[in-house]
């Protein structure tokens, strides 16, 4: 069987259909996705699309890790990059 | 495609039953679901391939009953939508994530059912990743089968922390310790009136004994007061009722202080809206009482959408009055020990508003100008409940705390804060600017 990947800032990630991507994250031991708007972690915390705290660009687009389908080859990025 | 006459917004209990209500009727329903599958956040469904998380009878039962009944009515749904507010004009705007556009729909009536958010205390160190909502950690069990990794500890108020708990322990992982404001044991009035309520009882019982069972250490009448960064891991101070403080190191830490309706920036409700559709609240949204309410709620909204009239049936007020009834109760069974509030010994540099990083300290600056600002004046100059949540995780708190810092100024509510305005979820500039030239096209 051949295992379903999506990228996030660089590493690749596996994940099983059907499952969100904060959901697919969170099976690999991943709790932030990099840099928010403020500077702060991007990180899942009321699951269900509300809080806005797990913000991410996924193939560009701004949405919620929380409630969005993790497809295979996505590419999810932070809602900003900053030079570190 | 022609425009449904009946939107119903959410595909929760609420929303479903709305729906299936509705189309009784024979006109023409559609549902808009933000995910891809139906349920909501109680009846969240696991991915293909995990078994389903240990519920109760009574939950399966309600589930297996309403979405067969859903499945066979054959009721559209736009999948992966979101639904962003009504313009001006009365058009419903639905974000479809699918293709990236925006929607504008001419329905006759909406039913909003956008359910409820948990209610969380502000805490030292609560925006730390790791630290979520107790019910966020529920919802990724129920997807993908598997409890959250490392020690857990939860903390806040209500049955809801004990089913988490319950939950992860039956998926392997039990939680280090359940640390409860309250004391429901030593509630003797409201914990017998509780025999009233038999179904709830039992499912309550059921996950004590689950507690019991593999040891989980539920402090009662205790409080998580700060949370710090220790390496990769948390340290958790917890505040017992005797003023004694013990530390606990974890992973993960769930928090949860009760529920609210999620109602933030929704159109107000209305039967004879001067131009636009009839717009209707169902279920948690309207007033957090739980599934069996909402399912209820949903079958009178869905009348009402057909009906436009205020005409419902005996049997569902019923059932919505008997869940307020319990709601009440279990309120005073979890209530606080401790007669202090969990805001009033905040320090200063505790986040309040996570969205926009703002915090105790900068609310009570606003608070000490000569002046009284109203809500919405501390959501101007302030930038509190004007971040992407749009208040749902500070205006309530912050409200409170503006009673506090200036009691002798009038008193704002969460609504004062946030204000009701459309897009209720952030989208792109883009994909509206697109919608509009669209409904410019076919004028």
């Amino acid at each position: 069987m051949t295992e379903d990947t999506f990228r996030l800032m660089g590493r690749t990630i596996s994940f099983r259909a059907g499952e969100s991507i904060a959901a697919a994250l969170q099976a690999v031991g991943v709790l932030t996705y990099g840099p928010d708007a403020l500077g702060n972690e991007t990180r899942c915390f009321c699951g269900i699309g509300a809080c806005q705290c797990c913000l991410v660009r996924v193939d560009g687009v701004v949405r919620e890790a929380c409630i969005t389908l993790a497809r295979p080859g996505m590419s999810v990025e932070p809602m900003e990059r900053r030079n570190a | 495609m022609r425009d449904p006459d009946i939107l119903v917004i959410g595909g929760g209990p609420a929303g479903m039953s709305a729906a299936l209500e509705a189309a009784r009727s024979g006109l023409a329903v559609e549902l808009v679901e933000q995910r891809e599958s139906l349920g909501g956040a109680i009846y969240r469904q696991p991915i293909e391939g995990v078994q389903v998380i240990p519920q109760s009878a009574g939950a399966r039962g309600r589930w297996a009953a309403l979405s067969q009944a859903f499945s066979k009515a054959a009721i559209p749904v736009r999948f992966g939508s979101v639904f962003l507010g009504v313009d001006g004009h009365g058009y419903v705007l639905v974000e479809n994530r699918q293709n990236g556009l925006v929607e504008c729909l001419s329905p006759r009536a909406v039913v909003l059912a956008t359910g409820a958010v948990e209610h969380v205390h502000p805490r030292p160190g609560w925006q730390f990743a790791g630290v979520s909502t107790a019910g966020g950690l529920q919802v990724m069990m129920k997807e993908t089968g598997t409890a959250p990794r490392g020690s857990v500890l939860l903390a806040g108020s209500g049955p809801l922390l004990i089913a988490v708990a319950a939950q992860m322990a039956r998926l392997g992982n039990p939680p280090l310790a359940i640390v409860e404001s309250g004391d429901p044991y030593r509630r003797i009035m409201p914990g017998l009136s509780m025999l009233g309520f038999p179904k709830l009882l039992a499912e309550a019982l059921g996950y004590l004994k689950d507690i019991h069972l593999h040891r989980i250490p539920w402090l009662r009448g205790s409080r998580l007061v700060r949370i710090e960064r220790q390496g990769e891991r948390f340290s958790a101070v917890v505040r017992a009722g005797d003023g004694s403080q013990s530390t606990f190191v974890c992973d993960r830490i769930g928090l949860h202080d009760g529920i609210r309706p999620n109602d933030y920036g929704l159109p107000q409700a209305s039967s004879e809206a001067a131009a636009g559709p009839v717009i209707l609240r169902a279920g948690d949204c309207r007033e957090a009482l739980g599934a069996i309410a909402a399912e209820a709620d949903g079958r009178r909204a869905g009348r009402l959408a057909i009906q436009g009239v205020a005409a419902s049936a005996a049997d569902d007020i019923g059932k919505i009055d008997r869940q307020r009834r319990a709601q009440a109760l279990l309120a005073r069974l979890f209530a606080p020990v401790d007669d202090r509030s969990a805001l009033d010994e905040l320090a200063d540099d505790t986040l309040l508003c996570r969205c926009e990083g703002k915090t105790v300290g900068d609310l009570r600056n606003l608070c000490q100008r000569v002046d009284s600002l109203t809500g919405r004046e501390v959501k101007h100059n302030g930038r509190f409940a004007m971040g992407a949540c749009q208040g749902r995780f500070c205006a309530a708190n912050t409200a409170a705390l503006m009673a506090r810092f200036k009691p002798e100024a009038p008193a704002s509510s969460a609504a004062d804060l946030t204000g009701r305005r459309w897009p209720v979820r952030p989208v792109s500039i883009g994909a509206l600017v697109r919608a509009a030239s669209r409904d410019n096209d076919t004028q």
